[in-house]
């Protein structure tokens, strides 16, 4: 009788449970899952949206993705894995040292807190209107302040986003300047929640500041920058808007990342099988990456 | 006097470019079958459109219109949209206008996008021909021919030929332009200059000559390619002819040109020589404009459009002349042939829940449009103006002295070919410009890549 009613209590809960997730569950379906398979399907036509064109070429688009010069994916996948190991290798370790300082409980740690994460909520539309005024070669706060320091002259001011040799890390400074912030504030809920009877004990038995860090702290926080990690990686993969607004992929495609390049396929030459293969394309790196990164913290542990 | 020269650019100037732009009709017979059942599909929601919607208009039922256009704020068009969209919604308030500008590049892919997934605005601003033409052949176009009827005595058939397709009209055109090269004659004076350079050679002589006196000679954005294309689309035209230039863009003929080639190097000298603001490449066109109106450059090549801001400027006005870019090779290009033609149209949507009324609707506003923007100095007039013309700008009238001499039009390249192809070309552009490629090389990637 007993294992009866607890068999319906059971089968009841199970049925709230789905109920519960029933919406959240088609909405993840339909917003995210289908349109990722339609994407797939896509891939595998020559299609025009705008005509209603569409052909069966089977892996053709992805054949010339990594083919074709005059698309460039590789040039601008390798792009965007310069700016993922940038942000990996310098926009982590600035955003981890400042959630480091922050958290010790520094006079002002409200304020430093809000200033760095100032940059993360400013539109980055904003950001990029900002950046084009610093780099602008006549009257950019950058070039003037290089020529004050006499580290160029005034008749040969350099135009960062117009040279194709400085336009990609000219792009890439306001992209890991603006999400330093974003990183730093998940590190420092992390440094945060460190108890406090952790430190105080490794303190007393001696270690010193960077001890206590390196030991106690970094550990603790190992799963928040695994999730940095992840994010910094795919957020590079997937880096548009800052670059749109910057350059637009030029100076000679030198600026270029997948995403721009979808939308040229997209939206310039309404090629939508060759954007969706692009575009399923990025989805499987950013897959791909975040297992290697989870396999990585996995051997670490 | 001037009503009669603006007959003649009319009557002349049209019927050369709309030769020039067979690629109207081109684009569209090119592909055929599409074009038929895409007609056909567009009739057929028009007659829909038309019959089930004329009764809550006819029953004095206010129904909602929106439109989409590129005349923002900085746009030299944006008074004579505001002007005459005050004017057309006064005459019809039983229709209630909603409009939005974008900006023209990110309109480009707005409209793309909104026509992919069948979410058109009811009106929407597009370029004729092969742009326009894409929309056409997929069947998301209204067809006007119906709604053209109560207009064709001011409206010039031969002005439609840019938007005709198998022989329907599918757009409103608004104004005409073309590439001009607009000089500030206080900097060429300086160097001894008072008329606009009419050689090729007089020109070279005037940029070195303006380059000595530490004078920028040319001014372009390479951030946005379309603004060097009338560049070089000026030097290929002058070097090897109107009519192989169109017919290179209209897919009768291969990039593989020598000529092409020849043309392109003759352009990449231009820049080699340092005749070009080195800062350009990494500015937009209306931070290049804004330096050619503060007297940075002493040359500007862009569309007739910017005679309104130029005219408008009391300052600058004064001291800048339009003029045609002189010949490069006598034997195959003369004066006359120029680049532009009728392109700004207004075009319905075959999904608006009202396209006839909105037909109707487009057509009283396009109308207003040209009239306001031919005062301003936007453009020439697509419709026969029916009010004084005597007030328009120096510069407007100049272009209009140009275009009374017209030959021959070749219409942008970046609108007279396909969207794919189109792009592909400004990409070699913009290779040619940042001197990564030469002319042997442009022509070669051409012909190779461009289907």
């Amino acid at each position: 009788m007993g294992k009866e009613i607890y068999m319906k209590k059971t089968a009841s809960d199970r049925l709230n449970i789905f109920l519960f997730l029933l919406p959240g569950l088609i909405l993840f379906i339909g917003i995210l899952i289908a349109p990722i398979f339609l994407s797939g399907y896509y891939s595998l036509f020559n299609y025009n949206a705008v005509s209603g064109e569409m052909s069966f070429i089977g892996f053709d688009n992805y054949k010339e993705m990594f083919s074709s010069n005059a698309i460039g994916f590789m040039k601008a996948l390798g792009n965007s894995l310069l700016l993922a190991a940038l942000s990996v290798f310098l926009q982590l370790p600035l955003s981890l040292g400042l959630a480091l300082v922050l958290g010790k409980g520094i006079k002002g740690e409200r304020i430093f807190l809000s200033v760095y994460f100032m940059p993360v909520l400013i539109s980055t539309v904003v950001i990029g209107q900002l950046f084009l005024k610093i780099y602008n070669p006549s009257y950019g706060i950058l070039n003037i302040v290089l020529e004050k320091l006499s580290i160029i002259s005034a008749d040969n001011h350099p135009i960062w986003l117009g040279n194709k040799n400085t336009a990609l890390i000219a792009c890439f400074i306001p992209t890991l300047w603006q999400y330093v912030g974003y990183h730093m504030l998940l590190m420092y809920a992390g440094v945060k929640s460190v108890p406090i009877e952790l430190r105080e004990a490794a303190m007393l038995d001696g270690a010193t500041s960077g001890q206590v860090n390196r030991y106690i702290v970094l550990p603790y926080i190992k799963s928040i920058i695994k999730i940095s990690v992840i994010f910094a990686i795919t957020g590079s993969l997937k880096s548009f808007d800052l670059i749109y607004v910057l350059t637009n992929g030029g100076p000679l495609h030198a600026t270029e990342v997948p995403s721009t390049i979808m939308i040229e396929m997209l939206f310039q030459r309404n090629r939508y099988g060759m954007g969706s293969a692009i575009a399923v394309m990025l989805i499987a790196l950013c897959f791909v990456f975040a297992l290697i990164v989870n396999k990585i913290f996995r051997e670490e542990d | 006097m001037k009503k009669r020269l603006l007959a003649t650019v009319l009557a002349a100037g049209m019927v050369l470019s709309c030769v020039g732009c067979g690629g109207a009709t081109d684009t569209a017979s090119a592909s055929a079958s599409a074009s038929e059942s895409a007609a056909a599909s567009v009739e057929a929601s028009a007659d829909a459109a038309s019959s089930e919607e004329s009764a809550p208009a006819a029953s004095g039922e206010s129904i909602d219109l929106e439109m989409w256009c590129i005349a923002t704020e900085s746009d030299s068009n944006r008074h004579s949209y505001e002007a005459a969209i005050a004017d057309v919604t006064a005459a019809h308030p039983e229709i209630n206008f909603t409009w939005e500008a974008i900006e023209n590049q990110a309109y480009k892919t707005k409209i793309k996008a909104a026509v992919a997934a069948d979410e058109m605005p009811d009106i929407f601003f597009t370029w004729s021909c092969a742009f326009l033409g894409d929309f056409v052949s997929a069947g998301k176009v209204y067809c006007m021919d119906e709604a053209y009827q109560g207009f064709a005595s001011e409206l010039p058939e031969v002005m439609l030929g840019n938007t005709t397709y198998d022989g329907k009209h599918y757009g409103v055109p608004l104004t005409m332009n073309i590439v001009g090269m607009f000089a500030n004659m206080d900097l060429l004076a300086q160097v001894g200059y008072t008329e606009v350079p009419g050689t090729y050679e007089d020109f070279i002589a005037c940029c070195d000559a303006l380059k000595a006196a530490g004078i920028i000679p040319l001014g372009c954005s390479g951030k946005e390619t379309w603004c060097v294309t009338e560049y070089l689309e000026s030097v290929i035209e002058k070097s090897i002819g109107a009519d192989e230039l169109n017919d290179i863009f209209l897919g009768r003929a291969t990039w593989n040109n020598q000529g092409v080639a020849d043309a392109v190097d003759t352009f990449q000298k231009l820049v080699n020589d340092g005749y070009f603001d080195p800062e350009g490449i990494a500015l937009s066109n209306d931070e290049v404009k804004a330096n050619f109106m503060a007297g940075k450059y002493a040359f500007y090549m862009n569309g007739t459009w910017n005679c309104a801001d130029f005219a408008a400027n009391a300052d600058f006005g004064s001291k800048v002349k339009v003029a045609e870019f002189p010949v490069i090779n006598a034997d195959k290009a003369s004066l006359g042939m120029l680049i532009g033609g009728p392109s700004d149209t207004l075009a319905v949507a075959a999904s608006s829940a009202h396209a006839a009324e909105a037909a109707q609707f487009t057509f009283e506003l396009g109308k207003e449009i040209c009239h306001y923007g031919y005062l301003d100095g936007c453009g020439l007039p697509a419709w026969t103006p029916y009010y004084d013309t005597s007030a328009i700008n120096p510069l407007t009238q100049a272009v209009s002295e140009i275009c009374a001499n017209a030959k021959t039009y070749v219409l942008f390249g970046d609108t007279a070919q396909n969207a794919d192809d189109a792009n592909t070309y400004l990409s070699y552009v913009d290779q040619v410009y940042g001197c990564a490629i030469d002319g042997a090389g442009f022509i070669a990637g051409l012909a190779n890549d461009i289907r």
